[in-house]
């Protein structure tokens, strides 16, 4: 065993003892955890789920946050039954070509796309790890393909962002689902970046860049300006993979509505809305509180929009940025989502302190949004696997309790339920 | 009509009632776009075969055609009527209204001449037509002498040149109409076009379908425009809302969209001119007008208005034009659209017997666009979002008259706001006055299709006697290609000897030359491959009429027996044979049809693609091993994350080529139009014998060449149809070259060191060394291979040969900036 191993050893030994007594120790205030958004409760209460695999009792607040906003003021209303029996929380992806699979996966989420060089290999194939034993879906993100995920890629989307970094036939061909990223809800218009000091060698032969060379991806993709292009662009990825379902990952601006239908008649199975709390330490903070509209507006414009249109049963609708716990995926659903995406949270599960320096230097100090060689053994890929496969275990059970008190059988008849919320305090 | 009178007139705006406030954002979508401008009136079914074509740029939400320089017997009127009278095209979308339009909007203010309902075909004929289409009436009309001298007294413009005063009366009795009638949820009846010998059509549906549903098949006109719409807004789309839109004498379509819809609004506003129909499309209609026939602005002027010079392109222009651009940009940037557009015009003069296509496209150059010109006994040019619209009205025009060949001679793109030719052309149209057709740009240079020189090849050897059977003379003309005239000959020889064979064999067998031209260019019209409807899971071939390929063999498809994209297009077809063992194929009969060479994936180096006809976009994109030769130009995004094999381009490729590009060897004989090579990576290797517009390499991330990284060359030649190689005035026009690279390298051939620091945002330039020759060699070499431009040609420089190191300039990214603290402190404790 090599003395950096070694080390490795001693430091992920501490950092696992005090993702499991934090939530349980009464040390006072937390003063470098957490945000408004992101209560110290709130990440606590990840860590706890990761340990246990069942719904949080350490933490108390373990549902919203304290921006005094949006999920924050919507609570469910009491439910009163006992729905007995078993209850489907599977979510079906392909809603119109029925020559396709239906592609059915085991939860209503999936993970977002988080990219090789933005987090590290383990990290990844440890979230590709977690969704084939929930039988659901990771992403790639945008930056290439690493060769750790190939043996989970029945279960890995595989992201084509405006810079096509790693993008190749072979990779397009290997996924059930393929992600046009046009923009990300934290930076929408700001393309995407990877500053020089996490271009590592590694990352940058996966990208085949220049290494310690800062990488952009451009705003908009240069062969896409108009809804016909945008038509061309998916034609094309169905050219060289016509079994793979589309997904359009698109921000929230003013009029997202009318994006989303022009991605439903370009032939998107899935519009996958990012509102504007998501994203990691890397998106500028002035993007991500001042551009996109907040995701709790964005879905229900747009799944009224799609009834409108008559096409809402034709298209499924993914809502992602900053969903945090059990109840913010079912307040998504029940505003008129089909799913979610969760991105933050599987980090959260690994240790996250959301302290935002993602972007500095060689990246966290926990081992995930690094690709530092040593920082990244902070990280095992079966130990981050369990911890978010237990997340999503108890996000399932806190569902399934929602929806048995609501006397519901499945996820799916929860949608577009807004009449189960109730908006407390603040005037209307 | 001066210019004090003009802004007394424009400022008499102020009475007009406002129309109803715009919604929260304008509706608007992708659209494609065709216009063409002939010697001689052409027929409507012309462009409708070139709109069948481009069906798949719309979504038959809208649809619509102009069309200018009318034959005056389709509306049963003599030609000083069409010439001197409105036409007053109204569409009444509510036929019971047409009593009240007329009683209160029309006999009040004007003197009918005549009146012509335009027949269509009964609703249920054209397939999922779900509006129906506006009745529509055109009237020929005057204005009232004594309502017009009362409107000009109320509005205090009396003494005013007639024609400017009558046109603008024109204009706001339409604007009382639409306001009354269709404002707001009326849209009862509406204004479709109302200038002089200039017709308007539009509906809820195809483009095409315009023509069909209003039989204007065989309605014959100098200028045409047509549109295909995709909007993507509201479930419920209205005809008004559909393309073209006017002005008075102008009609516009449009492809793309504006940031500043809202801003150009505004400034509209404060000139009291207040948009009805709530599209971006109808601003700019609006701004054109204002521009062209109210402030009396010439047509370099209003492109500089819509589409300003700016940066480096400024820089460039001559002192004089500086202040006026200037001039103009200070008062009109806020009427100047931002964003993705291409416009295209139709414009109608009869007074002087003009008839002009006006295509301007934006200064970023964001929409697809081509131009091209077809000479001959008829000239005719044309612009189009796709080659494959150009291509469908020449075969369709050369089909049925001989005077029209069936290929364009000319083709070519440009950059908007450019110094050199604006981006912006027009193709005017005259009646009665030579030459009939010109073509100008902006600045008013004259865009000629180079004819061949005379050869003078009258006693050159390779011209022998020509077999007149059809086979017989092919077999003739590859006997000779395979005695391959020596490659130490000038390249003029072997096109002289082609030029000449099709020459004196068209004599022999009386048939046109341009044909004979189609036909070699398709090597065949058999179709070996069955419809796709045949093909079974089980049975892949369809049949089994093939059995597992011999490697040898090669496999002929034509891809007029598929559909352009989709899972049943020639491209999936290609992929199909080859997984069951095809290695060679070709590709005859191309008509716009997308992503060939796609989905072939790695362990694809086997497989080799001729391909002939207009080829779509996307071609070679995701190429891995593969080699596709395409013989003639291509079209956008071209070899797209391109990571392995070759690619050779007997032509010209068009905007965003290889983004993303990874790898691979590409060879391109003329230009790339703008943004190519975006966000290259790996190990790209790169020639464009040409040059290309603007944005070259931006993004580019490809390594240290000399280190297996990768590289462009840009030669900065044209090869002329006489076969002489000649430079190119500037080596590359545009800026941007290199702006937020990190890697790779791009050299160009620039002897008279023309390029400038200005033109490189984040390159720099670097002294050209052996090892760099020695890196680029190979690759010049093969390119003299292929087309026949010899590696000693692109050392010669004024008449003498010079070192590489004089010949060609190498370009690298600047040293990249550490962007925060961490990444300096970094980089010192390294």
């Amino acid at each position: 065993m090599t003395l950096i191993s070694l080390k490795a050893l001693k430091h992920r030994g501490n950092l696992n003892k005090g993702l499991r007594w934090w939530p349980e120790g009464n040390y006072g205030d937390h003063p470098a955890l957490g945000d408004a958004r992101w209560t110290p409760d709130l990440i606590m209460a990840g860590w706890e789920m990761a340990g246990t695999g069942k719904p949080p009792v350490a933490v108390i607040n373990h549902q919203t946050g304290a921006s005094e906003g949006g999920f924050d003021r919507l609570t469910f209303k009491e439910g009163t039954q006992k729905k007995k029996g078993i209850i489907d929380l599977s979510l079906r992806l392909n809603r119109r070509e029925p020559r396709l699979d239906q592609m059915r996966i085991g939860l209503p989420w999936y993970g977002g796309g988080m990219s090789y060089g933005s987090v590290s290999d383990q990290v990844m194939a440890a979230r590709a790890l977690a969704a084939k034993s929930h039988k659901t879906l990771t992403c790639t993100g945008e930056g290439g393909y690493p060769p750790s995920m190939i043996p989970y890629a029945d279960h890995v989307i595989t992201q084509v962002a405006t810079g096509l970094f790693g993008v190749s036939e072979e990779t397009i061909q290997r996924a059930p689902i393929l992600e046009f990223k046009y923009a990300q809800g934290a930076k929408p218009g700001l393309g995407g970046h990877l500053l020089g000091d996490k271009s590592t060698s590694e990352v940058a032969k996966m990208r085949e860049s220049v290494p310690w060379v800062s990488l952009f991806s451009p705003f908009p993709f240069h062969s896409v300006y108009s809804v016909e292009d945008h038509r061309k662009h998916i034609d094309w990825l169905r050219t060289v993979n016509p079994d793979a379902l589309i997904s359009v990952k698109v921000s929230t601006p003013s009029d997202v509505d009318m994006v989303a239908v022009g991605s439903y008649y370009a032939g998107a199975h899935i519009v996958h809305l990012d509102g504007s709390y998501g994203g990691t330490g890397a998106a500028p903070e002035i993007a991500k509180k001042n551009i996109a509209m907040p995701i709790e507006l964005a879905i229900p414009k747009v799944h009224k929009h799609l009834k409108k249109e008559g096409i809402r049963d034709e298209i499924t609708l993914i809502a992602s940025g900053g969903i945090r716990s059990a109840m913010d995926i079912a307040k998504s659903i029940a505003l008129g989502a089909d799913g979610v995406v969760l991105g933050t949270l599987d980090l959260i599960a690994l240790g996250c302190t959301r302290c935002s320096n993602c972007e500095r230097g060689r990246g966290c100090t926990f081992g995930l949004t690094t690709t530092d060689p040593e920082l990244s053994l902070l990280v095992r890929e079966e130990w981050g696997a369990e911890r978010i496969s237990n997340l999503y275990k108890a996000l399932a059970t806190q569902l399934e309790n929602l929806l048995r008190s609501h006397g519901l059988s499945s996820i799916s008849e929860l949608r577009g339920r807004i009449d189960l919320l109730r908006y407390q305090g603040g005037s209307l | 009509m001066n210019a004090k009178d003009r802004l007394r007139l424009a400022s008499t705006r102020s009475t007009l009632p406002p129309s109803p406030p715009p919604p929260q954002s304008p509706a608007e979508g992708g659209c494609g776009v065709i216009g063409l401008s002939a010697a001689e009136p052409v027929a409507g079914k012309h462009l409708l075969e070139a709109l069948v074509q481009m069906r798949n740029r719309g979504n038959g939400k809208g649809g619509g055609i102009a069309a200018a320089g009318l034959d005056p017997a389709f509306f049963g009127v003599d030609k000083e009527t069409l010439q001197t009278h409105t036409l007053l095209a109204i569409g009444y979308l509510d036929k019971s209204v047409r009593e009240r339009v007329e009683k209160e909007h029309i006999h009040p203010h004007y003197q009918i001449a005549h009146i012509h309902e335009i027949e269509t075909l009964p609703m249920g004929t054209i397939e999922d037509l779900e509006v129906e289409p506006p009745f529509t009436v055109c009237y020929f009309v005057r204005a009232k002498v004594d309502a017009l001298e009362l409107w000009a007294d109320k509005a205090g413009v009396t003494g005013m040149e007639g024609r400017t005063l009558e046109d603008e009366f024109v204009y706001r009795t339409s604007y009382h109409l639409n306001l009354e009638m269709y404002g707001g949820e009326k849209a009862q009846a509406f204004v479709l076009s109302h200038g002089r010998d200039l017709l308007v059509a539009k509906m809820v549906g195809y483009g095409g379908d315009v023509i069909r549903h209003y039989k204007l098949e065989n309605l014959k006109a100098r200028v045409w425009i047509g549109h295909h719409r995709y909007p993507t807004k509201g479930r419920v789309w209205h005809p008004g809302g559909a393309h073209p839109f006017i002005g008075l004498n102008e009609a516009l379509v449009h492809n793309g969209d504006f940031a500043n819809y809202h801003a150009v609004r505004e400034y509209l506003a404060q000139k009291d001119i207040h948009p009805l129909f709530h599209t971006d499309t109808e601003v700019s209609a609006l701004v054109f007008d204002l521009h062209h026939r109210l402030y009396g602005y010439g047509l370099e002027a209003v492109i500089e208005s819509l589409a300003p010079t700016t940066e480096g392109d400024f820089a460039q222009l001559p002192p004089e034009k500086q202040d006026w651009y200037a001039a103009l940009q200070r008062s009109h940037i806020h009427g100047s659209p931002d964003g993705p557009w291409f416009f295209l015009i139709a414009h109608s003069n009869p007074d002087i017997g003009e008839y002009k296509l006006v295509c301007i496209t934006d200064t970023s150059m964001l929409r697809p666009q081509v131009f091209a010109i077809a000479d001959g006994e008829c000239p005719i040019a044309f612009a189009s979002s796709e080659l494959q619209g150009i291509d469908a009205a020449l075969r369709s025009l050369s089909s049925e008259d001989h005077r029209f060949c069936s290929r364009p001679d000319h083709v070519w793109n440009a950059r908007g706001g450019s110094h050199t030719d604006g981006g912006a052309f027009i193709l005017t149209s005259r009646s009665g006055n030579l030459p009939a057709l010109e073509v100008t740009n902006k600045f008013g240079d004259t865009v000629t299709a180079s004819k061949p020189a005379n050869l003078g090849i009258e006693a050159h050897p390779h011209a022998a006697a020509i077999p007149t059977n059809r086979s017989d003379a092919l077999a003739t003309l590859i006997q000779r290609t395979n005695e391959r005239i020596p490659m130490s000959e000038p390249r003029s020889h072997a096109l002289a000897t082609t030029d000449r064979f099709i020459a004196l064999w068209a004599n022999e067998i009386k048939e046109s030359p341009c044909d004979l031209y189609s036909w070699v260019g398709a090597p065949t019209e058999r179709s070996e491959i069955k419809p796709p409807s045949k093909r079974t899971p089980q049975d892949p071939l369809g049949g089994g009429s093939h059995t597992l390929a011999q490697s040898e063999q090669t496999l002929v498809i034509d891809a007029r027996n598929f559909p352009q994209e989709g899972i049943q297009s020639v491209a999936r077809e290609i992929v199909h044979h080859a997984q069951a063992g095809w290695h060679r194929f070709v590709i005859v009969h191309n008509r716009g049809h997308r992503f060939i060479g796609n989905g072939l994936g790695p362990h694809s180096q086997e497989i080799h693609i001729d391909i002939f006809g207009a080829v779509g976009d996307y071609l070679a994109s995701g190429l891995d091993g593969a080699t596709i030769v395409v013989h003639g130009s291509a079209q956008d995004q071209l070899a797209q994350i391109m990571k392995s094999g070759k690619l050779v381009v007997h032509g010209d490729v068009g905007q965003a080529f290889g983004y993303g590009i990874k790898g691979g060897d590409v060879f391109v004989l003329g230009n790339a139009a703008g943004r190519p090579l975006i966000n290259g990576v790996g190990k790209p290797r790169v020639v464009i014998n040409g040059t290309c517009l603007d944005y070259l390499a931006e993004s580019f991330m490809a390594g240290d060449a000399l280190n297996g990284g990768g590289y462009a060359i840009l030669n900065a030649l044209q090869v002329q149809d006489d076969g002489s190689i000649v430079e190119l005035p500037q080596p590359y026009p545009g800026g941007n070259l290199f702006s937020l690279a990190s890697g790779g390298a791009v050299y160009i051939r620039d002897p008279a060191h023309t390029l400038g620091q200005w033109q490189l945002n984040g390159g720099d330039f670097t002294p050209f060394r052996d090892v760099d020759w020695d890196l680029i060699r190979p690759q010049l070499e093969t390119n003299a291979e292929l087309f026949n431009i010899p590696v000693e040609r692109l050392l010669e420089w004024n008449n003498s040969t010079h070192l590489p190191s004089e010949i060609y300039r190498k370009v690298i990214p600047s040293k990249s900036q550490p962007l925060d603290p961490e990444a300096a402190w970094l980089a010192r404790s390294d």
